[in-house]
């Protein structure tokens, strides 16, 4: 069972898979919280107790990859697994590149995707560990 | 010129002639010492000669006679004045009586009716020697010793006489006289030649004497003289004034001679006396014999014109008879015919019938006749040749011609060819239809010139309006014809069949190429009532469609079916349109469609073959949202599934997470099986199949289709759509079809604009009514300048892996549903597509 202080986001337009990997995730012990689309999670202001987000690529408006560029750029450093219906090479390592955990092509095995959210779980808190060895970094 | 003068001397040398020998026989029969003869012909040879010849020429013939009257008064040894004061006198006699006669009759040099006789014996016969006489007598007394009462009363009585008889004889014998001998019958000359004989017969008889000095006849006086009487009638009645002239002038000349010479009747008179009763005798008879001979030619002149006339009538009659009936293909025949009889009839040398040309420009001889031994008509243009004729017919005037110099100074043409072709007269009449000028109708005569007398050109053209109108009854009955003919001719060349039914549906004509079904004469509405009741295909259709065009409900009706006939199954197309005509009908055509069926068919049958063809490899374009758009529903079952594993191993299991999870596996899976069904249908290769279609729901199924598609290519998608949708007949996987390729094409277009502005729209509008607008507008750079038609073209591209059929299978299939498709760009960017479907009025019955 990991941290159940950290919670899991999930961002996904599509409601049955959004349900789907919330009762997943919720099975393994997570803390779930789901979102349809990108501004839905921007609403929720602040990431601070967020240890992973689960982030669909393809999604009408701002897809998953444009949206962990702008959480990045706003140095909000989140734990990301993305998830896509459609993905490529090219794709995924742009995501790779931008230091996301891993990139789960649908449809995945359980364990791959629970295991992708453990070490984005272990990487996060491996971070917080050294945040709070470190003066934290000024949020811009 | 020389020919009239020459003519003219030598008439004034024959009346001077004439002169001297009538001069010499008055002064043989005279009673000298007496200055006047008993029997004086000089002055009547003059009263003639002044009747005969014009005014204008009377000082000619005077001034001849006067060197004859110098000549014969030689001998008688008259001092010369009583010479010429007897010409003078002599001369004044001759101009009083002709100047007279030529004042009151119409006719001064004929004596051949009752009023131009009476006036000739009242004006040259009786007062003119009576007044001249006075003049005489007082010349003759005057220069000598004879008494004048004696002087006047002689040369009165016997100038009377000779006025009477001399100058009708001679009057008669020039107008009539040699034409008669010539023209007539060889039984009248004889009979002519007999009285001449009986006459001497008769004068030999009267005053022959035997040697004992006895006579055959009784002398008494008025014996002989009755004698004659009886000749003189028969000659008046037989041969006219000709002939009473000339028989009393041959009496008048034996009793003379007779009276003379003591033989004669009246012997026992005084021999003066004698001679004066016996003229007085004569006078008194043949004042009633020349208006006996006048009467009775007036009376068979009118008996000849009134059978002359009847005979023209008749021939009318005839001639108009003969053309009423005549079917036009024979009146050429007849024109001929009547032509040839014209000419006989009238005693002519050509008749010509001339028509005019349709241009309206010349004339040409149509039919012609020519007297027998008369060469043929040349070939002229009647219109070079004759320009003043050719005027005067259109005109509507006849041309009338009895000599050459009647021909206008102006038409010198006309006066050539008339020369060149050796007419001497002419008459030609118009031939008139309404106010038309369809010709003119010709009579020549070239042999000798022939007077048009006014009863011919007053009736003749009654035989150019029967020809007229035979004209214009066979340019009717030609055109007419020539319309008929043409118009079987393009029916036996359909190769429809045609029929004409009357108004109860009986077939009343049929075309060659109608060989089906029943024939002329035959019932047609019946056998399709039948055909019906058999229950044979179309033909319920088509009965209901005969009977409303019969009965005046629609003006036509067309259908097409699939009949079974001997050879097989044919389609026949039908077209029934009513006649405009007052009593009903219509004409059914029957088209043997088949092989355009066939091929019709064959043509959908492979546009569906490529709109399938086609529809598959869109489907290769859509392969990636496809799989996208199965991957969600299979994504949410795998990962829902697993999860109801771990929540079934959990102690207690979490049953109620369990059934919430078969439940939204049961929904991903129906949405799955949809999206598998949708491209079944798309792939699916169906037959044509026209059914009512929700245009918005097939609209939104598509798009529905095209949804990954749209979020992977970053594409929004907006409908537009007319509530409440519109219905429309179609097929409906081929209207998806173009929808489909449209759309894709669209977003195609739009790959290298930004994302932002990357917009698909789908539009529907009702435009007037009777059909629906579907639009499809991207976002794109647009057409190229003049591709706006090129791009429904086969092969057309702009994509380097397209194949440029898929808008020109959109364009077959819109065309296939009786819409059009349309492409322009838009006001700020992109390009719109539009097509139209026609919605479906009717509700499925």
């Amino acid at each position: 069972m990991s941290d159940p202080a950290g919670a899991v986001l999930v961002v996904d337009d599509d409601a049955s898979v959004r349900r789907a990997l919330e009762r997943l995730l919720r099975s393994a012990g997570y803390r779930v919280q789901t979102f349809a689309s990108a501004q839905d999670l921007l609403g929720r202001g602040q990431f601070d107790d967020v240890a992973c987000v689960v982030l669909d690529v393809r999604m009408p408006g701002q897809g998953g990859l444009d949206l962990y560029e702008v959480l990045v750029r706003s140095g909000c450093d989140l734990s990301v697994v993305f998830i896509s219906g459609h993905g490529d090479i090219p794709m995924a390592v742009r995501a790779m590149k931008a230091g996301a955990v891993d990139f789960l092509p649908k449809p995945f095995e359980d364990e791959a995707l629970l295991e992708a959210v453990e070490r984005a779980v272990g990487r996060d808190r491996q971070r917080r560990d050294a945040d709070a060895s470190e003066p934290a970094d000024p949020i811009r | 010129m020389t020919r009239p003068r020459l003519g003219l001397a030598l008439t004034a040398l024959l009346v001077a002639a004439a002169y001297y020998a009538g001069a010499n026989i008055g002064l043989i029969l005279r009673f000298p010492p007496l200055t006047p003869s008993v029997l004086w012909p000089p002055n009547s040879i003059l009263t003639a000669t002044l009747l005969l010849v014009p005014v204008r020429r009377w000082w000619i013939y005077l001034l001849a006679a006067l060197p004859a009257h110098l000549l014969a008064t030689a001998q008688a040894e008259w001092p010369l004045p009583l010479v010429l004061a007897l010409f003078v006198t002599n001369c004044c006699e001759a101009l009083l009586g002709a100047t007279c006669v030529r004042q009151w009759s119409d006719e001064p040099a004929r004596v051949d009716s009752l009023r131009r006789v009476l006036i000739f014996i009242a004006g040259a016969g009786l007062l003119a020697p009576f007044l001249s006489s006075f003049l005489d007598a007082g010349v003759v007394s005057g220069l000598g010793p004879e008494p004048y009462w004696v002087v006047w009363r002689t040369r009165c009585f016997s100038n009377m006489l000779t006025e009477l008889t001399v100058a009708p004889a001679i009057v008669a014998g020039a107008t009539a006289g040699w034409s008669w001998v010539r023209r007539a019958p060889i039984g009248r000359i004889v009979e002519a030649m007999v009285l001449a004989l009986v006459l001497i017969g008769v004068a030999a008889a009267a005053f022959s004497r035997s040697a004992d000095g006895l006579r055959p006849i009784p002398e008494l006086p008025h014996v002989p003289v009755a004698l004659f009487l009886p000749l003189i009638l028969w000659a008046a009645v037989r041969f006219g004034p000709t002939g009473g002239t000339w028989s009393t002038l041959a009496t008048t000349l034996i009793l003379t001679w007779a009276a003379t010479h003591g033989r004669g009747p009246f012997v026992d008179l005084r021999l003066s006396e004698s001679v004066l009763a016996m003229q007085v005798y004569l006078i008194v008879s043949v004042v009633p014999v020349m208006c006996l001979a006048g009467l009775i030619e007036e009376r068979r002149r009118a008996e000849r014109a009134l059978a002359d006339r009847l005979r023209f009538e008749e021939f009318i009659a005839r001639l108009s008879s003969s053309f009423v009936h005549l079917p036009s293909d024979r009146m050429d025949e007849a024109f001929d015919a009547w032509l040839e009889r014209l000419g006989a009839f009238l005693a002519l040398d050509r008749v010509l019938l001339l028509r005019m040309l349709d241009d309206g420009g010349g004339l040409r001889v149509a039919r012609s006749w020519d007297a027998p031994g008369l060469g043929p008509m040349p070939r002229i243009n009647v219109s070079d040749e004759y320009p003043w004729t050719v005027a005067l017919l259109r005109r509507e005037q006849p041309m009338i011609l009895e000599r050459l110099d009647e021909v206008p100074p102006g038409a010198t043409r006309d006066r050539d060819s008339l020369r060149r072709h050796g007419v001497r007269s002419k008459l030609v009449l118009p031939l008139l239809a309404g106010n038309r000028v369809l010709g003119g109708l010709a009579f020549v005569t070239v042999h000798a010139e022939r007077a048009w007398p006014e009863q011919e050109v007053l009736s003749l053209p009654l035989v150019a309006e029967v020809f007229a109108s035979a004209l214009a009854r066979k340019e009717s009955e030609d055109a007419l014809r020539a319309s008929e003919v043409m118009k079987s001719a393009i029916l036996s060349s359909l190769h429809s069949g045609v029929a004409v039914l009357d108004r109860d549906g009986r077939i009343v004509a049929v075309n060659q190429a109608w060989t089906l079904g029943p024939a002329d004469g035959e019932h047609y509405v019946d056998d399709c009532r039948q055909a019906a009741r058999r229950g044979e295909p179309g033909a319920v259709e088509l009965l209901m469609g005969i009977e409303m065009v019969l009965g005046g409900h629609r003006p036509s009706f067309a259908l097409e079916y699939l009949a079974g006939v001997a050879a097989g199954e044919r389609w026949l197309a039908v077209t029934v349109v009513a006649l405009d005509r007052a009593e009903g009908g219509a004409v059914v055509s029957r088209t043997d469609v088949t092989e355009r069926k066939r091929a019709e068919i064959e043509a959908q049958r492979s546009r569906q073959e490529l709109a399938h063809l086609t529809r598959v490899s869109a489907m290769g374009e859509l392969t990636a949202s496809l799989a996208h758009e199965l991957n969600q529903p299979l994504t949410g079952i795998l990962t829902n599934a697993q999860a109801a594993r771990r929540f079934l191993d959990l102690a207690p299991p979490a049953l109620q997470e369990v059934r919430e999870i078969l439940a939204d596996i049961v929904e991903d899976d129906k949405r799955a099986s949809e999206v598998i069904q949708r491209l079944r249908d798309l792939l699916r290769k169906g037959d044509f199949e026209m059914t009512p279609l929700d245009v918005n729901g097939l609209i939104r199924d598509v798009v529905k289709l095209l949804g990954s598609d749209a979020l992977i290519r970053d594409v929004a998608v907006e409908l537009d759509l007319h509530e409440p949708s519109a219905v429309a007949r179609g097929d409906r996987v081929q209207l998806q079809q173009v929808l489909l390729n449209l759309a894709l094409n669209a977003m195609e277009a739009m790959v290298e604009v930004a994302r932002e502005e990357r917009r698909l729209v789908v539009r529907t509008r009702m435009t007037d009514g009777q059909t629906v607008r579907i639009s499809v507008e991207d976002a794109g750079p647009g057409l190229r300048t003049g591709t706006h038609d090129l791009v429904f073209e086969p092969f057309f591209t702009t994509k380097p892996s397209g194949m440029g059929m898929g808008l020109a299978i959109a364009r077959s299939i819109i065309d296939a549903h009786g819409g059009a498709i349309s492409a322009e760009n838009n006001p700020r960017h992109g390009a719109t597509f539009h097509f139209t479907l026609p919605l479906a009025v009717e509700t499925a019955a």
